[in-house]
């Protein structure tokens, strides 16, 4: 209990810090308020976009001098916005919520990469959306606004009713965006899919809010680590609420982090622009979750059944949906899974106890699976909405594909978890701890979906960027009654052999390079010193240890002796066992898909011609019907209910109560409503009829009743 | 004499307003007549504006008044929500006639405008708000509430050139000067329970009562009693709520917002005034620290039938107006709440509410006085369907304050109904708490109608031809209603703060009278929830 209990009051003891970090939430808001001004005036020009790039890069300006500046856990204090007090003595109770900001190394990680990411990501729709202009422009940035100024709020929020807000604001932003195409019916019901499947998961961690509230009496993290940390809380009862606080947390991160059994929005989410589906769908607020789970650590230590829920709900989610990766051919679907399934890396490692590995997985993922969807968005962009692997290849040879392709290329490397790349080190610390920490069957499965991983990156890689030269332009395009990301190809016959992609432009090409070298050097923070003898991580884990995280680094569940991985310590092992299980996966996607196409085609004919194992590619390719069960077993019982009640609502509520909103109510109004006549004389009379009324009852009845009513009310609290 | 008149600027400000506005109104040159409205607005600020710096700490301090600093609170929000109310009123009065006289159809005739007369009514009205913050004898208090209701009278019957407006008139001046007796009367027997018409003196007697008698006399009680009844035509609360609903309806839609928010605010200080000379502290007997309690049981009654009358009135409307007329009373229902919890939560609730109260209802009403069919105001619910086709930021605005009125968690509303719901609970009356909850839900049956309504409906036949009005002005009050409704919320502990401050005084006599009256419990704070607030 020493050096956490010592490190938790430490957090709970903070400083006041700059006013000025504010202006990290108040950019945002200012570019949306002038977005908001653009679009009153009809502006129709690229004006929407550079008020935006230049707002999110004096945010992530002022977020570089906070991150300079700091030295230790500090509360900034905005303004006050919740501050109920009542009560006095053993009653006293309060319920403070106010607009203060808690910044700690947590934090200054999670902004740093969420304002650089978003600032980049928003230049690059600059020219993304350019076939926009004057259109949907506008409206596109100041989602992206709000979008930054809920996350801002989420991150750095210093309580969890803050926390609370950013989470539904990013949730309204990305329904936002998703819906951007809203003639396009998919785009529409992806909207609202993302949005019931995070209401959902609201659900949990509002209930989570409410508990805490309830039990330590405070959503303020500093005084909530406090709590936890004195230990108070346990003579306070509580009991099945304080076990459920972890588990209904953990609902709240699985729904806005994509996880089972909620994850099937994100894969949907990929109807909204790439530059969204980049920053909101793979960077950032995916990782709201992973983010929470980090910062309400000493609180998913409250059951002890808890994180092992989390580490087993990633590790199945991970496997899950890297097998549906497999065997898809839209490749930003594809780029969709794989992130779920790094999501599900990500709170496996939250779950055996790494919240360094985690974040730091959240660090590198964010560049180079940022990159990854650039490109897509980039290839989208450039052949007329085309996406399909089969009818893409070899487009590095094209004129102006060079940069594409090389930065697809290192993402891939990233991703896949190659030797000396930025996602192999982080990868390794969380499959590494898997097996420190005894889970070694969260270990082996992860190591198994890191081949898989590796292998479906590289299927994509090896189909689209080298081999034959072979492009069809997407047959999804033209117009705005069609949408999706196509940007007036009209002069573009179909198949007509005179389809010319469009290579990418400064912009997109800039922005590319400058988040592949991000995603290059995010590998260097692992070999900074992280200022502490035996953690690994480097300068990721000095931030993490700095915060509320902290405990991960060494677990409240006693683990005798750390586990071994062939009679090495894991962390060493791991370089070579999980590049090993790289670099088979990307063998066998050389070998199938850029060596030997046709093997690839064989053996998925082989695997269907045989009664036996149809069953594997299909359920693959179908995403193991998960959208059609929850159909069946959720929708549909849903469906036949609201209709029942609908039913009932006209048979019963309808026929014999009067429509619906409540017979007594109304049949009250109605008793009333002769009283109502509109004639002068009859008012005059109720009115005077009401005053002697109560006249009569004060001073003739009230003295019998007097004894009566005081006793009641002194039972029921005093008279005020 | 002299502190008085020191705080009665904001009100010499607004009666110059009176005169200039009168002059302006009658020019033959029609630029000026048209900037009476723009000078009415002037004028409210600028009376809005000097008051903080009236209200200074010493002078605060030296005024004898039962709440020396209520002022600083009232007059700059009153002012601000009247500005929002006169924006609704450009282009109401006066317009076919002026319309006429552009066209060059009829000449100007001084004896055929009203818009100056209508406008210094408007002053007026606002001038008697702000003179009741300042009255400290049972006169005053008269005058001022009057000086509130009588320029509101006219204001209904010359609204819109109908009969319905006419007759809506003469219901409410009818109605209004008996409740006027009746609260008169009451001052009457005050006067002669107390042998005083002055009310920090009045307070000192009731003291000495309940020290020398065990509690405040019979007549005494009586004389709060009828004098609360009558002032409860104001707030449109039970029994004398039965107006409301016939004259918000014949009235313009501007008028009704004006009728809903200021004598409603008169009465409520009015209310506030008249029971803080009993007090909350020690006049119902032995050890007790409330309000006598046929008093308490008085307004216990009031705000629970005024609530369930107004939400059960609303749900059988197919008017928008009427609809919202009973919300208003509904609304005044809960307030009451706040003032049986007392100083604390309960009072600086009802003046946190007020406020509240005033941007969202002028909000839903200005969608009504913005939008138009036919030259005539839109009024049915069928109007408003589907109107986010057309008038889609009117449609929003009116979602926005229905939503708010209901109580929907971050707007204003909710905070209006946190902090009195709070305080209700904290004094013990929890069973109107659970009432006034029932009733929240009630009123989401008409409340949500009025959100779906413009959002998700298709358009009706008939709203296919509204329009919007020639003047632009109603829909902007509309508009700035709705983002403060948004907005103010984030600022919601800092116009708490105001409320707080705002009764500081009146706190502080309470807390002198229990040790003075009380001598068992002389540490007890007056009110914890105060107490523990540093």
């Amino acid at each position: 209990m020493t050096i956490e209990t010592t490190h938790m009051m430490m957090l709970a003891n903070t400083a006041a810090g700059p006013g000025w970090a504010g202006f990290i939430l108040w950019f945002p808001l200012i570019s949306l308020a002038l977005c908001g001004l653009w679009s009153i005036l009809r502006i129709k020009s690229k004006l929407p976009a550079w008020t935006t790039v230049g707002c999110l890069a004096l945010a992530f300006l002022t977020t570089v001098a906070l991150y300079v500046s700091y030295s230790e856990p500090v509360v900034i204090h905005l303004f006050d916005w919740f501050n109920l007090h009542w009560g006095s003595g053993a009653k006293a109770g309060s319920f403070v919520a106010n607009f203060s900001l808690y910044v700690d190394s947590l934090t200054l990680l999670w902004m740093l990469f969420v304002t650089g990411l978003g600032t980049l990501i928003a230049l690059y729709a600059s020219e993304y959306m350019e076939p926009d202009v004057g259109k949907g422009y506008t409206r596109f940035f100041a989602g992206v606004s709000v979008f930054l100024f809920a996350m801002s709020c989420l991150v750095m929020g210093d309580n969890l009713v803050l926390l609370y807000l950013g989470w539904e604001g990013v949730g309204f932003a990305s329904y936002w965006l998703i819906g951007y195409y809203y003639t396009k019916p998919s785009a529409v019901a992806a909207a609202k899919k993302a949005f019931i499947m995070n209401r959902i998961g609201d659900l949990g961690l509002a209930l989570a809010i409410w508990f805490i509230w309830l039990n330590f009496g405070t959503v303020e993290f500093a005084d909530l680590f406090a709590v936890i940390a004195s230990g108070a809380y346990h003579t306070e009862a509580g009991g099945w609420s304080i076990s459920a606080i972890p588990f209904l947390l953990m609902l709240g991160a699985f729904g806005k982090s994509a996880q089972i059994p909620l994850y099937v929005w994100l894969p949907d989410a990929m109807e909204g622009p790439t530059p969204v589906s980049a920053l909101i769908h793979a960077a950032t607020m995916v990782t709201a979750g992973v983010y929470l789970l980090c910062r309400m650590f000493p609180v998913m230590q409250l059951h002890e059944l808890a994180l092992p829920t989390v580490a087993w709900i990633g590790t199945s989610t991970a496997i899950l949906s890297a097998t549906i990766a497999l065997a898809q051919y839209d490749i930003k679907r594809i780029m969709a899974y794989s992130t779920v399934s790094q999501l599900g890396f990500m709170f496996a490692g939250v779950g055996v106890m790494t919240t360094a590995g985690a974040a730091y997985h959240v660090f590198t993922h964010a560049f180079f699976k940022a990159v990854l969807f650039l490109t897509c968005g980039a290839i989208m962009h450039g052949f007329a909405g085309q996406l399909d692997l089969r009818k893409l290849s070899g487009i590095m040879r094209l004129r102006g594909w060079k940069v594409v392709s090389v930065t697809m290329l290192i993402g891939c490397l990233c991703l896949a978890g190659f030797p000396l790349t930025s996602g192999y080190f982080s990868k390794d610390m969380i499959l590494a701890q898997a097996f420190t920490s005894g889970h070694s069957a969260v270990g082996w499965l992860l190591l198994f979906t890191a081949g898989l991983t590796a292998y479906y990156t590289f299927r994509v890689w090896f189909r689209v960027c080298i081999g034959p030269v072979h492009f069809e332009p997407g047959d999804e395009d033209h117009g705005d009654d069609h949408g999706h990301d196509d940007h007036g190809h009209g002069d573009h016959g179909h198949g007509d052999g005179k389809f010319h992609p469009h290579a990418p432009k400064w912009a997109v090409n800039f922005v590319l390079i400058a988040i592949t070298v991000g995603a290059i050097l995010a590998a260097i923070p692992y070999f900074m010193p992280s200022g502490e003898e035996g953690v690994k991580g480097g300068w990721v884990a000095s931030m993490t240890l700095d915060s509320s995280a902290r405990d991960g680094m060494y677990g409240v569940y006693a683990i005798e002796e750390k586990g071994k991985l062939f009679g090495a310590d894991p962390y060493n092992a791991m370089y070579f066992v999980s590049a090993a299980f790289g670099l088979v996966g990307i063998l066998i996607a050389w070998w199938l898909h850029l060596a030997n196409r046709k093997a690839a085609d064989a053996l998925r004919a082989k695997l269907l011609a045989n009664p036996l194992t149809r069953w594997l590619p299909t359920a693959m390719e179908n995403k193991w019907y998960v959208d059609e069960i929850y159909h069946v077993f959720v929708r549909a019982p849903l469906w036949v209910i609201g209709h029942a009640f609908a039913l009932i609502d006209r048979l019963f509520v309808d026929g014999l109560l009067v429509n619906g909103t409540g017979y007594l109510p109304r049949a009250v109004g109605r008793m009333f409503q002769p009283l109502q006549n509109g004639v002068l004389q009859s008012y005059a009379v109720l009115m005077a009829g009401g005053f002697a009324l109560v006249v009569v009852l004060i001073v003739l009845v009230m003295p019998w009743l007097q004894p009566i009513l005081a006793d009641w009310m002194a039972g029921t609290g005093g008279a005020g | 004499m002299i502190e008085k008149l020191w705080f009665l600027i904001p009100e010499i400000i607004l009666f110059i307003g009176v005169c200039v506005v009168s002059i302006m109104g009658l020019s033959h040159h029609r630029t000026w007549r048209s900037a009476v409205p723009g000078a009415t607005i002037v004028f409210l600020i600028a009376a809005a504006l000097a008051t903080p710096f009236l209200y200074t700490p010493e002078k605060m301090e030296a005024a004898e008044l039962l709440m020396p600093r209520v002022g600083w609170y009232f007059k700059v929000i009153v002012g601000f929500v009247s500005v929002l109310l006169a924006l609704m009123c450009i282009g109401l009065i006066d317009r076919r006639y002026e319309a006429e006289v552009k066209a060059g159809r009829a000449s100007f005739d001084p004896m055929r405008v009203n818009r100056g007369e209508f406008f210094i009514f408007f002053l007026l009205s606002v001038m008697g708000v702000n003179l009741i913050c300042s009255a400290n004898d049972l006169i005053w208090l008269f005058l001022a509430l009057e000086l509130v209701s009588l320029p509101t009278y006219v204001m209904v019957a010359m609204s819109r050139p109908s009969r319905k407006a006419q007759e809506a008139a003469v219901k409410y001046f009818f109605l209004g000067a008996m409740a006027t007796g009746v609260f008169l009367y009451g001052f009457a027997l005050l006067y002669g329970s107390t042998g005083t018409i002055v009310l920090t003196e009045m307070r000192d007697v009731f003291a000495a009562q309940v020290a020398e008698e065990g509690g405040v006399n019979l007549l005494g009680i009586v004389g709060m009693i009828v004098s609360l009844l009558g002032v409860a035509y104001k707030i449109a609360a039970a029994p004398m709520h039965f107006y409301v609903a016939d004259v918000y309806e014949g009235a313009a839609s501007a008028v009704s917002a004006f009728l809903a928010f200021v004598p409603k605010a008169a009465g409520f200080l009015g209310m506030i005034l008249l029971l803080g000379t009993m007090g909350w502290a020690g006049h119902a007997g032995e050890g007790s620290t409330g309000l006598p309690m046929p008093i308490v049981t008085t307004l216990w009654m009031i705000a629970a039938i005024t609530m369930t009358l107004g939400n059960v009135g609303a749900l059988l409307q197919t008017s928008v107006k009427r609809m919202l007329a009973y919300s208003s009373v509904a609304h005044s229902g809960y307030m009451v709440i706040g003032l049986i919890a007392g100083p604390g939560l309960g009072i600086n609730g009802v003046l946190f509410y007020l406020t509240a109260y005033g941007i969202m209802n002028t909000a839903a009403f200005a969608v009504l006085a913005g939008l138009e069919r036919k030259k005539a105001e839109i009024e049915t619910v069928d109007d408003l369907a589907g109107l986010r086709f057309k008038h889609p930021s009117m449609a929003i605005v009116m979602a926005i304050s229905a939503a708010s009125l209901l109580g929907v968690p971050p707007l204003l509303g909710f905070m209006g109904k946190l902090y009195i719901f709070v305080g209700g609970v904290e004094t013990g009356h929890i069973p109107l708490v659970i009432i006034a909850g029932l009733n929240s839900a009630i009123s989401a049956g008409y409340y949500l109608y009025l959100i779906g309504l413009p959002i998700l409906s298709q358009p009706s036949p008939q709203a296919e031809t509204i329009t919007t009005g020639e003047a632009r002005w109603p829909r902007l009050a509309g508009v700035i209603g709705a983002v403060l409704i948004i907005v103010l919320p984030v600022f919601t502990n800092y116009l708490y703060d105001a409320t707080e401050r705002s009764t500081e005084g009146y706190l502080d006599e309470q807390a002198r009278q229990i040790g003075a009256t009380d001598a068992d419990e002389p540490d007890e704070p007056p009110d914890p929830a105060l107490a523990t607030r540093e």
